[in-house]
Order: structure tokens, then sequence, then C-alpha cells
């Protein structure tokens, strides 16, 4: 790394702002920093790293996409528990889903645990030890969640279990920053359904900054749906760093529909024999969202596998970024990787950018990548037009086939349905949804 | 008594080339019309051009439907009013389920006529009964749109869309291409099954042997944009024992 630095990329902000800015967070922060959830060495010692990382430059690669011009003027210091408790409480339940039948649920409004629109379940384990990952610049964002994290999920999980997980914003007076944090591990043998979604409305002044970790043990399986469905004014970084022990099996599925600007920076780690991953990726950007996903899929262990489908659409002057990096080492023998990566653009300033990058460090290995842009195939289209179809549902028809391609693999029947009923409303065609029935 | 389809001196370019240069046809209801012709004759620019396809320019020429202005309606609308393409390569649609597609076809048609939705278990037993009568397996019906479908249970799926949707005026083109012996019968006799006084079929097709299981009321054959000749079965039995050539050096 160069010691001179390049501005960075939120324009409107230099370094030494930032850096003041995160400095004071602290001091604001102070009083609501629980030291039993995450001791305070850990969170200075978080807070130093972001410090020294800075801000993403323009030119790194890793960030080029992103849209992170709102750092200039976004809160760090998350809200104190509300003073107005009920008011979060009554607006939250207006962003309420139905429960899921046969999960466990928690829900967190503005960050908080919010214990009286939850089920029965502990939101941490008492005896569950904070779960601090190594993190790089690429997770930056990540050491600020450690830095101010205040309610959290930190659970072991055994037997088999169905959680949701709902954080749900509600639009707030002051500026404000929400730091969702997950804590999971899944013990050997052990099974976790999870559904994660992030929901509501937090206005245009605030963050949130999400710091997901999981680790499936020896033999034991996660499922995670996860669900960015936030509106439009919404600001949303996210960090999710998965690992993977020998013989685990990882299923990703990843709705991104939301927010104004949405950057997820993730790492699925193949460190154990024989473990896969398989990880499903939707984007659907529209008016003037920017929606920017970097994964890095590092497989480490031999015989380990991922497949990879993601789809992405932008329509009006969206933008939809998608990052996917696929590293093998020299020690992940006989591993297997692929990755398909389309992206549709519907609109006249719309943008797609899909970068598959693929690299190997052994020759037993079985890879491939594809990665195709391009617009609603007129000869489809036609075809629909020609049954008597109105242009409108037949664009939503083949938007839905096109994203369908996705999540026809989810393997729970229960999170399908979610996430094609959730699909089906952002290609945004009533008489598409029939499509399914 | 107006044919139900009449097109007059019909001149259509895709870019800058002239694909259909002066066609003259009446096609009244109750007849099936065979449209032969050699390759690149603009046949399937024809059932194109009548289906509202985009990408061609009608620079003269006038077609009536019903007595309506054909090109006065979008696409969505002339296959709502009972016009129906039959196509050469149907699409696949994955993900999109097959069943639901025929539905929503047969619906947008009803509401057009101010008709209600068609009920879920009686369009269901319509379906079924038609997918039997085209020796298609039920499986298919769940499936996505053509997902995966060979080329001949493709053909076999726009004959049962045919006849769900029961057009006025099914327009295939080359609906016998690709067939094997058996397939070829069961697409003729789902095409017979449509002959109904009120309605008209045009068939666009490269060979005779079709005309062999659907008997045409008249022949066409279409040579560089034109309708060269015109008549009877015979004609096309003509054509498969002499080939086009000599037609061709008649209109040249």
């Amino acid at each position: 790394m160069s010691s001179v630095r390049p501005p960075p990329v939120p324009g409107s902000l230099s370094q030494a702002a930032f850096e003041q800015r995160l400095r004071d967070a602290v001091m604001d922060a102070a009083p609501m920093l629980n030291a039993k959830l995450l001791p305070v060495s850990v969170r200075s010692s978080a807070l130093n790293r972001a410090l020294a990382a800075g801000l993403p430059q323009i030119r790194d690669d890793l960030w080029r996409y992103a849209d992170l011009k709102f750092l200039g003027s976004a809160p760090w210091a998350p809200l104190p528990a509300a003073q107005d408790a009920n008011r979060w409480l009554d607006a939250a339940r207006a962003f309420l889903p139905a429960p899921l039948a046969g999960f466990e649920r928690l829900v967190f409004v503005n960050g908080r645990h919010a214990p009286a629109l939850s089920g029965s379940s502990p939101a941490v384990d008492a005896d569950a030890a904070p779960v601090v990952p190594e993190r790089t610049r690429h997770e930056r964002f990540g050491w600020l969640n450690d830095a101010f994290a205040t309610d959290l999920v930190r659970l072991h999980v055994t037997g088999q279990r169905r959680i949701e997980l709902l954080f749900i914003a509600t639009p707030v007076d002051a500026p404000q920053a929400q730091h969702p944090r997950l804590e999971l591990a899944v013990l050997p043998g052990a099974s976790l359904t999870l559904v994660e979604r992030h929901l509501g409305d937090a206005g245009g002044n605030s963050l949130i900054n999400v710091a997901a970790q999981l680790h499936v043990g020896r033999d034991a399986r996660c499922v995670h749906l996860r669900e960015q469905n936030l509106a439009a004014q919404a600001q949303f970084l996210d960090t999710l760093q998965t690992a993977l022990d020998a013989g685990a099996e990882y299923e990703l599925t990843q709705l991104v529909l939301g927010a104004r600007s949405a950057r997820s920076s993730q790492r699925i780690s193949l460190y154990g024999a024989g473990s896969a991953a398989r990880i499903h990726g939707v984007a659907v950007a529209q008016g003037h969202r920017t929606l920017d996903q970097s994964l890095l899929v590092d497989h480490v262990a031999p015989d380990s596998s991922s497949t990879q489908v993601l789809r992405g659409i932008a329509r009006d002057r969206g933008r939809v970024a998608w990052r996917s990096r696929v590293e093998v080492a020299a020690t992940a023998k006989r591993s297997a990787a692929e990755q398909s990566l389309k992206g549709l653009l519907a609109g006249h300033g719309a943008e797609i950018d899909l970068r598959p990058q693929l690299e190997i460090h052994t020759d037993e290995v079985r890879a491939s990548h594809g990665a195709t842009t391009g617009a609603l195939d007129e000869n489809m289209r036609f075809y629909l037009l020609s049954r008597g179809l109105d242009p409108e549902t037949a664009r939503g028809v083949l938007e839905w086939s096109f994203l369908a391609d996705a999540i026809s693999r989810i393997v729970d029947t229960q999170l399908r349905q979610l996430a094609e009923q959730q699909l089906l409303a952002a290609v945004g065609s009533t008489v598409a949804r029939e499509a399914l029935q | 008594m107006t044919a139900l389809l009449s097109i007059r001196d019909l001149h259509v370019k895709v870019g800058d080339r002239e694909v259909l240069r002066g066609i003259n046809l009446d096609v009244p209801a109750g007849e099936v019309h065979a449209i032969m012709g050699p390759n690149g004759s603009g046949k399937s620019s024809l059932a194109h051009v009548l289906a509202g396809k985009p990408g061609y320019s009608i620079t003269s020429g006038s077609v009536t439907y019903a007595g309506r202005d054909l090109f006065a309606l979008p696409a969505e609308e002339r296959a709502r009013e009972g016009l129906f393409l039959g196509f050469q390569y149907p699409v696949e649609i994955p993900g999109v389920n097959n069943t639901y597609l025929l539905r929503a076809a047969l619906n947008a048609a009803r509401k057009h006529r101010g008709q209600p939705e068609i009920d879920a278990y009686d369009f269901l037993e319509v379906v079924r009964g038609k997918a039997r009568q085209m020796h298609m397996d039920e499986s298919f019906l769940s499936r996505g749109v053509n997902e995966g479908f060979s080329g001949g249970e493709k053909k076999r799926n726009e004959i049962l869309q045919m006849l769900v949707l029961e057009p006025r005026l099914a327009i295939l083109d080359e609906s016998d291409s690709g067939l094997d012996i058996d397939a070829l019968r069961i697409v003729a006799d789902g095409i017979n099954s449509l002959r109904d006084p009120a309605r008209a079929i045009v068939m666009v097709t490269h060979y005779q042997r079709l005309l062999d299981h659907v008997q045409p009321t008249q022949v066409h054959v279409l040579a560089r944009g034109r309708i060269v000749r015109s008549g009877g079965p015979e004609l096309a039995r003509e054509l498969e024992q002499r080939g086009y050539d000599w037609l061709l050096e008649e209109a040249a």
C-alpha cells in the first residue's frame, strides 16, 4: 500500500473528516455500548483498525462501484434505546411481516431488541463467547459494527432450529446508525434454517451497518435466506463472513431489493474438507438505487464445492454491481466451483457491472464461470404478446423468469415460497404473480 | 360475404430489403389455406407481419381481419381478437408455468370479450383433455413454458395452445417441420379438430406431407415476396413432384 493516499471515494468527505466523525461517534456512543456483550478492548481495537483502513480509495477495485457518498453525512453512533420505545414499536408493527410457521422469531427495531414483538427465544446464549472474526480492508465496515454494535444475536445452535430475524427500521427524528449483528455458530451435526430480513423505513439520514458472522460446524447444515428490502432512502452497509468446517453445508440466498445505496462485502470460507456452499442471489435496482455486492468464495480445503447463481435487474437509473471472486488454494485439491452471473438492463440510464473472477492455485479443480448482460429478449416478449398478454404483464413474466433461475434451487419449500413472493412483488406485476400457481 | 382475412397489395420491408412485394390473399371463414414456397420466399415474414411481430415495416397495402384494420391493432389485441400464431421456433420461458401462460392467455381474451375469468377447475379439465388429445403427458403442463422440450414437443405444445384458445384465425408457421411421422399425425389431427365453418386456418409449410393429413381448401405458392400461383390441393402434389424451380422461372 502506498503511503500517499489519493482522494477517497466520497468526494465531499476527507480522510481527516471521516476520522473525526468516528472519534466523535465514540464519545456519543460510549454510554450505550454494552461491555458485557463486546469487551471495550475489542471495540477499541476494531475502531483503530477502521481508522487505519480509512475510507475506501477511489482506485480500489473492490469498491469502485459502491455509492458511498452518503458517508459524508452518515452518523455512526447508535441512538439511545428509545425514550419513546412504544412509538418505535407501533411504527415497526406496520412493517412486520406475517409470522413464518414453525420459526422462532426475534425482532429488532432500530437496532434494539424488541422482546414485545419477538417470540420467547433469547437473542443471546448466556454462555456463548463473543465472536469477532478476522477482517480485511474489504470488510472494513465490519470493524465499525464491532465498535458500535449495541444489541445482537449470539446463538449456539444445536439440534434443528428454524429462526426468523427481523431488523425493522422506523423513521426517527435525529440522524442515527443501526448496527445489526449476528454471531451464529451451528454446532457439529446441527441444522439451522435462518431467515434474516432488513425491512422498514429509516428516513434519509440513517445508516444501517450489518455484520453477520456464521460458523457452520462439522457435518452441520445452514440454510440462510437474507432479504434487504428497505425503503428508497436507506443507506445500507453489510459485512457477511461465513466459515464452513468439514462436511458442512451452507445455502445462502440473498434478495437485494431496497435502499438508496447498499453495499455488501461477503466472504465464504470453505476451510473444512468436503464442505459445500450454494449461493443464490437476486438484485433488483430501480429508481436511483445502487446495489453493490462483493463476494469472495475462498476454497481452502480439499473436495470443497461452491455454486453461484446471481441475477440482477437494473431499471430506470438503477445500478447493480456484482463482483464475485472465487479463490482455490493449493490445498483445495479436487474442488469444484461454478459461477453463473446474469444481468438484465431494463432502463435507458440503468447500469449492470458483473465481474466474475477466478484464481486457481491447484491443477485438480473443476471450475466454470459465465457472465452475460443484456436487455429483455424481443422474441420472448413477442411470444407472450402473441398470446394476448399486455406488454406490462409480459415484462413482469419475463423478469420473473429471469430471476426465478436463482431461487428455483432453494431446497426448503417455505423459504423458496417466501423468496418467490418477494421477487414477484419486486417485478411488480400482479398478473405475473399467478405464474406460480 | 367478405373474407375473414383479406390482404391487399401488401408490401413489407425488413431494413432495406423488401420481403413482401404485393401480396393479395382472401381467406374466408371455414377454409384452410396452405402457403408454400422455397426458403426465403417470404412465408414466415407474412405470418409474422399478420401477428404483429416488431421489426417489419409495412410500406403499402392493407390487411382486414374480421372487418377491422389489422395493422391498427397491437399484437396482443390481435391475439385477443382471435388471431393465433403457431411459431416455427417456439421460445423457452423457464420458470413460467406452461399452464399459467395458457390460463393468462385465455383470460386475456375472455376479458377482452367482456367474459369473466374461467373457473380454475374447469380450466384444468379443459387443458388436461387437450393435452391428452395431443398425446402430451400431464407433466408437461406443470413445466416451464417449452423448458427443455424437444423440437417436436414444442410444436405439439403450440397446437395445444391453439386448441385451448380456439382462435378464429390460426396462422401456423411450419408446424410440421422437425416432426416424425407419429408426431406429424398428432399435430395434423389437432389442426383438423379445429376446422369449423366459423374459423379459418393458414398453414405455412415447406413440404407437402402435412397436406396429406390436413386437406387444404386452397394452396398458394409464394416466391420472392409474391404469390405466383394459387390452386387446389393438386397444386401441392404437383410441387412435390416438380419442385419450385419451374414456378420461379415462370415468375421471373
